[in-house]
């Protein structure tokens, strides 16, 4: 049963995709995007409760182990509030002449297959499979990012593809060293499996999978936005279509760094854990520097979630570095705090950015007057990407820290600390001139539409839960995740 | 064959192949540029073909196969029926002067070689001087992606590099699996696919050509 789930999983959001190109009625579109991802979610949650009773499964190259599943879940969950919240958005971008109805079909149909071979990344268990539904993923989603079909978005487009498929490149060679140190040992048969590497890979030749190691993380980081590899991701993140925003920095990103984690569990055990938690280290500082500046200056809102989203990407790496119980679990509860809260903080900016025209910080002012629950949620997104207790991504952020503490990291803890609290301060300040004040004359005073706010507020219980408590089952998940990675 | 043997013919089209790349980085054309890859890749269907014979490994015949009609035919053909049908009067535009470009990976090309010389005992598991080669490839082949301002010739940057990882994948003692080969192709296809849809895009919707994309910045 949860084997056959396996091969189950991805067809269902590619058999959404072929049916949406059957029909160009928006409502029948709307009603198969939420249903798709609807069902998505129900057999994900199945799936998750047979892992977590049964152990991982195995069903060809698809494996699912607790590592994959948190990642899973952050999938589904997702892309189900992507749906609901597209309804609503979709008939604001009509009106303003963002979408146009007649390409509508290609955009569903094209989401869908981003969310397919985003299920792929997290399913495979052969790194072959890995690399070519991430390389995937970058062709459905780059057309995604052009989407609007301006100036500004073919450009990012471009970049994205560009710059990513660059990286990519890395990140196959590095397979293809980490295979061939494989296939030296055990000879060609699954020598590619992530599995079937990891029983033997103590003895596997420390020099070819440090070199093997290092392509991976370039290449995979440069997919989950690590600076100096992170050129792409404020334009894409800004340019796209809000929807495509959130799965973008909501998973797409995390997508990456299960695969960096997969190249982390390979090199920690052929050439202990010291070498690659000291690169993890050293890209996750360079990426929380890097991105300071930007957020402080930024105007535009969607691109200061873009740099944010670097900044916290930065973070997952330094918690996998400092590594231990304490750090690999702070870095994967990050890894869902953030997705679900990014997710949020999107949809919020994107609402705000219908309703005032713009996406200029300085032009969207008094938010909280025109829309009250939209701003509330927009503050409460960045309350919690700030750090702020009681939310979710406080929590994590405590544990990576203490992690660091805990390992003698002092130097990477004091300038991580130093930039968190500058950040911290410039997000405030961003948020409070778009929520306080006079509404800007631009305003729409027009009472907010129902189903956005149910994509949001769906986020938002899930980002208020899990700061206040972590429910049983997710953290035993958790858990064994941990354990899978660290021992 | 030995296996003395086939390292030799390995390292000479290794050889072949770095010239290849020189005339990509070299070329002041984009037609020279793209006749140097279906060239390069020419030589790495040949490799495979090489391989296969001497392993007997029958899957590399297909890669052989698939390489010669996708990357050695096809994609240059696209690449060419694109500059024709654009009328493309501008042409590499590199980013900085072509004879430092090739300073910069005569560079690659020797600091991978001294890379792999560390790797005694690994490069049994990859026949002659493959990896360091691969390496050298692939890293050049970025080299152009990142140092030229127009989309065909970040695109011939592109398969270039692709063909370095191809070339060590393929010397790799067992060969890489057949299913994995093919979806990575599959990948290169459409890369390019998307990549051509976009440059068509650009210049229908904004009249502009990709190299003139510089508005995002900050």
């Amino acid at each position: 049963m949860a084997e056959t789930l396996l091969w189950v999983l991805p067809l269902i959001p590619t058999v959404t995709a072929l049916l949406m190109l059957t029909t160009r009625d928006r409502r029948v579109l709307s009603a198969l995007d939420v249903s798709g991802s609807a069902i998505l979610f129900a057999l994900a949650l199945v799936l998750a409760r047979e892992v977590a009773v049964g152990g991982p499964r195995t069903l060809g190259v698809f494996r699912l182990d607790d590592v994959g599943l948190v990642f899973l879940l952050l999938l589904v969950v997702l892309t189900l509030a992507v749906s609901i919240y597209t309804v609503g958005w979709l008939e604001q971008a009509l009106e303003v002449g963002n979408m146009k109805a007649e390409f509508l079909r290609s955009y569903f149909a094209l989401v869908h297959a981003f969310v397919a071979t985003m299920v792929v990344t997290v399913l495979a268990d052969n790194l072959g499979i890995l690399w070519i539904a991430m390389e995937g993923t970058t062709i459905t989603s780059a057309v995604l990012i052009g989407y609007h079909g301006h100036h500004h978005g073919l450009e990012a487009a471009w970049k994205y593809i560009i710059v990513t498929t660059i990286g990519i490149s890395f990140g196959l060679f590095g397979t293809v060293l980490i295979y061939a140190a494989a296939a030296d040992v055990q000879g060609g048969a699954g020598a590619m499996s992530w599995s079937a590497i990891m029983k033997i890979a103590p003895t596997l030749h420390p020099g070819i999978v440090r070199i093997g190691f290092i392509f991976a993380m370039v290449g995979y980081g440069t997919k989950a936005g690590l600076a100096p590899m992170h050129l792409w991701l404020p334009d894409a993140h800004s340019q796209a279509p809000t929807p495509v925003s959130a799965l973008l920095s909501g998973v797409l990103i995390k997508c990456a760094l299960l695969g960096i984690i997969r190249f982390q569990t390979i090199a920690a055990a052929a050439c202990g854990p010291a070498f690659p938690a000291q690169v993890l280290l050293i890209f996750g500082l360079i990426s929380v520097v890097v991105a300071t500046p930007f957020i402080l200056a930024q105007r535009d809102i969607k691109r200061l979630l873009g740099y944010h989203s670097v900044e916290h990407v930065g973070i997952v790496a330094l918690g996998l570095g400092f590594g231990g119980r304490v750090g690999t679990y702070g870095a994967l509860l990050h890894v869902v705090n953030h997705g679900i809260t990014k997710a949020l903080a999107f949809f919020a900016a994107g609402t705000a950015i219908a309703r005032y025209g713009s996406r200029d910080m300085r032009a969207i002012g008094g938010l909280l007057a025109v829309a009250p629950i939209g701003a509330t949620l927009l503050m409460l997104a960045a309350l919690s990407l700030a750090g702020v207790p009681p939310f979710s991504i406080f929590v994590s952020e405590l544990m990576v820290l203490r992690a660091g503490i805990g390992q003698g990291h002092w130097i990477a803890i004091a300038i991580f600390l130093s930039m968190v609290v500058v950040i911290f301060a410039g997000l405030l300040h961003h948020v409070g001139v778009m929520a306080f004040g006079e509404p800007t004359a631009t305003a729409s005073r027009e009472p907010e539409a129902w189903f956005p706010l149910a994509g949001m507020l769906l986020l938002a219980a899930i980002m208020i839960l899990l700061g206040i408590t972590l429910p049983g089952s997710f953290d035993g998940i958790l858990q064994r995740a941990t354990e899978v990675i660290v021992d | 064959m030995s296996e003395e043997a086939l390292h030799a013919v390995i390292d000479d089209l290794g050889a072949l192949l770095l010239f290849t790349m020189i005339l990509i980085v070299a070329a002041g054309q984009i037609y020279r540029a793209i006749y140097a890859v279906s060239a390069q890749s020419l030589l790495i269907a040949l490799a495979a073909a090489v391989l296969a014979t001497a392993t007997g490994n029958t899957d590399l015949w297909v890669i052989a196969g698939v390489t010669l009609a996708v990357k050695a035919v096809a994609l240059p053909w696209v690449l060419h029926w694109i500059v024709q049908r654009m009328d493309i009067r501008r042409e590499i535009e590199p980013v900085i002067p072509i004879a430092a470009t090739l300073a910069l990976s005569v560079v690659i090309v020797v600091a991978s070689f001294q890379l792999t010389t560390s790797l005694g005992p690994v490069r049994q598991a990859i026949a002659g001087n493959a990896l360091p080669v691969g390496i050298s490839l692939t890293l050049t082949g970025v080299l152009v992606m990142a140092t030229r301002k127009t989309a065909l010739t970040q695109m011939v940057g592109l398969f270039a590099s692709e063909n370095g990882i191809f070339f060590t994948a393929m010397a790799v003692t067992q060969g890489m699996p057949l299913i994995i080969e093919i979806g990575v192709i599959l990948d290169v296809i459409l890369a390019a696919l998307v990549m051509t849809i976009l440059v068509l895009r650009v210049r229908s919707t904004v009249d502009a050509d990709v190299a003139d994309l510089d508005r995002l910045r900050g």
